[in-house]
């Protein structure tokens, strides 16, 4: 019977959400579903067989480590017709390795499904291309997060086997994780911004604003006239001259966008802009708009957040 | 070359720097340093607005300004740029403009019109109306063409523009130094002027008429829009039939006053359309840089300084007249930005005299 | 230290439109301007520091058509020694570019201590070229770093990018191949003079079919299609109350709150 082989990424002793657009592609192929994961107490439903593999968590996300746990698993099964992995970190360091190693054909970033063909993002987003293999299996694939999540799985427990296996972690082994955390924030990383402009009006606010920001899990950021009046320092600074970020919510409140600051920040996903002038600028950039007083709108939303 | 050597040091070029005293640029102690050989890098060449008051002042033909370009243009070739600059350059090169906006979208402004507007080609007199970058890719600035184009269809003057094979003029470029990117531009554009038989260039900023009569050499007028304006109204081609707009102070662009000797024109316009024409205390010769040439429009400084746009914004307000005309895309959009919270309105030109046609 | 690294030349859509062709399998790519793919020129500046810090030299190598030339004077213009231009047709999959990469380094016996390479092309977004030559190399791999902090005698301690704003830091042997992410440095300005004066030095070309046969291909792009159309600038209208929790919602929904 043929199987399909999903490499789990699990990382400080978690299943990651990601995982399961993996297992939801599955319930799409053909054959019984594997997923492979490194020693731990993790149990997953829906799949045919669970190899927990005998390694620690760290050893196991290496692509050589894998490699090598690949060699015994098709002793074991044979080939699989799919070896999955979801289009991470994790999942972009080993499954091109994994399909030059064995020469195996390849496909990543697999978005969906349409007309039986495998379509994955091009040209930085703007299209979708459509695929076909034309080789037979094994066919390595990298899924795209929030994918294929929704897919109804098969019902029932899975069987789970051990599978021992010795690894010298000569050429490639982890050392320690690191924080990004820096005392200079890098606004550029951030997902969330809420950006204050020159409507802010005077140093005095600015405090309220971090605890909205807090508040909101968002990164506090701002446009120059508020750097220049050195109420917030400059590596808060979006524009031309400061950084340029593309958030997936840029909040700009109080900004009414000259010409730097747009260039900064006009590629973010979404733009939700604040200001009591109608005719600011930034309007013609937003995705949404409030012609409102932002300190009136700092209020509000404080007054719903605390509630909530 | 080598005309530092007649620098005497007299300070002349410093006193009057718009970045002097308030910003580590010093360009009297920069001609010394190249006088005495020293290296000259860091962020201090950056900070030159190009405005062209130190070589207006010099006594001794030293050409400071000049000079300035040349040492960028040494740091250009290290590569040693500051990133924002570099950002403006690396766009100009792929995309021949600085935002890095697409080609295909360079005149969008033309469908804010009622009327069709020709490719240069299909005209009869060749007239080339040329847009700055600005002018073509900011939401703002895109107001101007087609306030102008409208004036000249009032007027029944002919024109056409270049749509996609309108590209950068390279002035900025030019004066950031990158001088193999400047002759690439200019190359490119002097071709397609001379394919089209283009017998004319009006220029809607004055860095592009700047470019064209200082560095391109070509054999055809080249005006500013100001002067066609005046000119129009001269002609009786143009009436303020509505009236006289309310009183304004009017600001001389670097590249147009200093630089290409515009004064009267602009004024003579003004004069025309509105109520009382009002002269900041800078004005003309020593008007005061609105920082935004030079590569300044993209380069700031880490350092916090009373920017010379917010000076121009505070004496306006002291002065009576409602808002602030000028007539370059640049000291528009720098003004503009420091005018937003004192809630003056900074406008062009052609747009008070729209008001009154 | 001798690095190889690998640039492509790409079309930038960054602000451009994607135009599909009526027969739905090519795109007109008229007017579209064309440039070294953003995260290769981090690579670049990566691979050229690092010979500025250790000693040794860089190889810049493409693959594509004449035209990607281009990539290759900016990389001798950055500090690479010399190019290689392995010419091959339009789409070429995954596989097979990392195939004439590993016969290319055989047939001119390239001699390297690390191969560097961005991690993903903005045109086809695969993000495995780097990931399937050490595979087919059988050497170490690991991809997305974003800083390499130590070389130690045969192996150097790099970090990586992982998700949630963290990193992991790995010990990894030469000869390697890395895939590089942006951010991990400023690439350098590179004049246009200095482009110039890079075509005087040589870059080789080698026609792919010599150095690999053509195989059977694995993977056929049939057809591009258009993702789905967004919406745009929407006023929110109504009181404060309403006003803020539709602002909330909008937060919720982009999944930020």
């Amino acid at each position: 019977m043929s199987y399909n082989l999903c490499f789990a990424e699990v990382r400080r002793g978690k299943f990651e959400e990601k995982n399961f657009d993996m297992l939801g592609l599955c319930s799409l192929l053909e054959g019984q579903t594997f997923v492979l994961l490194p020693k731990s107490e993790i149990e997953v439903k829906g799949v045919e067989r669970i190899i927990e593999v005998d390694l620690r968590e760290e050893s196991f996300l290496s692509p050589l480590s894998l490699v090598v746990v690949f060699e015994e698993v098709r002793k074991r099964y044979g080939d699989p017709e799919f070896l999955l992995f979801p289009h991470s970190s994790f999942g972009m360091d080993v499954a091109p390795y994994m399909a030059g190693y064995f020469g195996f054909s390849f496909l990543s970033d697999l978005s969906s499904e349409r007309e039986g063909l495998l379509l994955k993002p091009f040209f930085s987003e703007k299209a979708l291309a459509g695929f076909q293999f034309e080789a037979p299996p094994p066919y390595v694939l990298t899924v795209r997060s929030g994918s294929f999540k929704g897919l109804a799985r098969k019902e029932g427990m899975p069987e789970r086997e051990q599978l021992r296996i010795a690894i010298l972690e000569e050429k490639r082994s982890f050392v320690e994780y690191v924080s990004e955390e820096t005392p200079d924030v890098d606004i550029s990383k951030a997902d969330f911004l809420l950006s204050i402009g020159r409507g802010v009006g005077s140093r005095e606010e600015i405090p309220s604003y971090e605890i909205l920001a807090q508040r909101l899990k968002a990164t506090l950021s701002a446009s120059r006239p508020v750097i220049d009046k050195m109420w917030l320092p400059k590596s808060r600074q979006v524009g031309i001259s400061g950084r340029t970020v593309r958030p997936k919510v840029y909040f700009a409140m109080g900004i009414s966008g000259s010409f730097q600051h747009i260039q900064g920040m006009k590629d973010a996903e979404c733009i939700i802009a604040v200001n009591r002038d109608p005719n600011a600028p930034i309007f013609q950039y937003a995705h949404f708009g409030v012609v409102e007083d932002m300190h009136r709108v700092r209020d509000m939303l404080l007054e719903l957040l605390g509630k909530g | 070359m080598g005309a530092f050597l007649a620098c005497i040091q007299c300070g002349r070029c410093t006193g009057a720097c718009p970045e002097s005293g308030i910003t580590p640029l010093n360009i009297r102690l920069l001609m010394r340093m190249r006088q005495l050989g020293l290296p000259i890098g860091g962020s201090v060449p950056w900070l030159c607005t190009c405005c062209g008051t130190c070589t207006l002042r010099c006594p001794r033909d030293v050409r400071p300004g000049d000079e300035l370009v040349r040492i960028r243009s040494g740091l250009v070739e290290q590569g040693d740029v500051p990133a924002s600059v570099q950002k403006a350059l690396e766009h100009t090169f792929v995309h021949r403009n600085p935002f890095g906006r697409s080609r295909s979208r360079r005149a969008l402004w033309v469908e804010a019109l009622p009327f069709r507007v020709p490719h240069v080609k299909d005209t009869e007199e060749r007239r080339l109306l040329f847009s700055c970058c600005i002018h073509a890719y900011d939401e703002r600035c895109m107001k101007i063409p087609t306030a102008f184009a409208t004036v000249l269809a009032k007027a029944q003057v002919e024109f056409g523009i270049l749509y996609e094979e309108e590209t950068c003029c390279g002035n900025e470029v030019e004066r950031l130094g990158e001088l193999g990117l400047f002759e690439e531009l200019m190359e490119e554009l002097r071709k397609t002027i001379g394919k089209y038989g283009v017998r004319e260039i009006i220029c809607l900023s004055p860095h592009c008429m700047n470019a064209f009569k200082v560095h391109y050499g070509l054999p055809i007028p080249i005006y500013h829009y100001s002067q066609v304006l005046a000119r129009l109204f001269d002609e009786g081609l143009l009436k303020a039939e509505k009236g006289l707009t309310a009183p304004c102070c009017y600001h001389d662009p670097c590249f147009l006053g200093k630089q290409n000797r515009v004064f009267e024109e602009p004024r003579r316009v003004l004069r025309m359309v509105s109520s009382e024409l009002i002269e900041f205390s800078r004005s003309r010769e020593i008007s005061l840089c609105c920082e935004g040439g030079g590569g300044r429009m993209f380069y700031d400084p880490d350092f916090v300084y009373e920017r010379r746009a917010e000076k121009r914004i505070l004496e306006a307000e002291t002065l009576k007249g409602g808002r602030i005309a000028t007539a370059c895309p640049f000291c528009l959009r720098m003004l503009g930005d420091a005018a937003i919270e004192k809630g003056i309105d900074v406008v062009d030109i052609t747009e008070i005299v729209l008001e009154v046609l | 230290m001798e690095v190889i690294v690998f640039v492509k030349r790409v079309p930038s859509f960054e602000e451009e439109e994607v135009r599909i062709r009526q027969d739905g399998s090519t795109l007109d790519l008229s007017g579209i301007p064309f440039r070294m793919n953003d995260w290769d020129s981090y690579a670049l500046e990566e691979a050229v520091r690092l010979v500025e810090r250790f000693g040794g030299s860089v190889t810049a190598v493409t693959i594509g058509t004449d035209e990607d030339d281009e990539v290759l004077r900016r990389s001798i213009a950055c500090g690479a020694k010399d190019g290689f231009l392995i010419r091959e047709g339009a789409f070429v999959e995954p596989i097979r570019r990392a195939g004439l990469a590993k016969a290319l380094i055989e047939k001119e016996g390239l001699r390297f201590d690390l191969i560097l390479t961005g991690v993903q092309a903005e045109d086809d977004q695969f993000a495995s070229f780097g990931g399937i030559l050490a595979g087919l190399l059988k050497i170490p791999y690991a991809g997305m770093v974003v800083g390499i902090e130590e070389a130690l005698g045969d192996s150097l301690t790099v970090r990586r990018e992982i998700e949630g704003g963290m990193q992991e830091r790995i010990r990894i042997s030469l000869p390697c191949v890395l895939s590089i992410q942006t951010g991990i440095n400023q690439p350098r300005y590179v004049s246009i003079m200095g482009i110039r004066r890079a075509s005087r030095v040589e870059r080789k070309v080698i026609e792919g079919g010599k150095i690999l046969s053509a195989e059977r291909s694995r993977l056929r792009l049939e057809r591009f299609f258009y993702p789905e159309k967004k919406e745009r600038a929407k006023m929110l209208e109504g009181d404060l109350l309403g006003v803020c929790q539709g602002i909330l919602g909008i937060l919720r929904e982009k999944g930020v709150l």
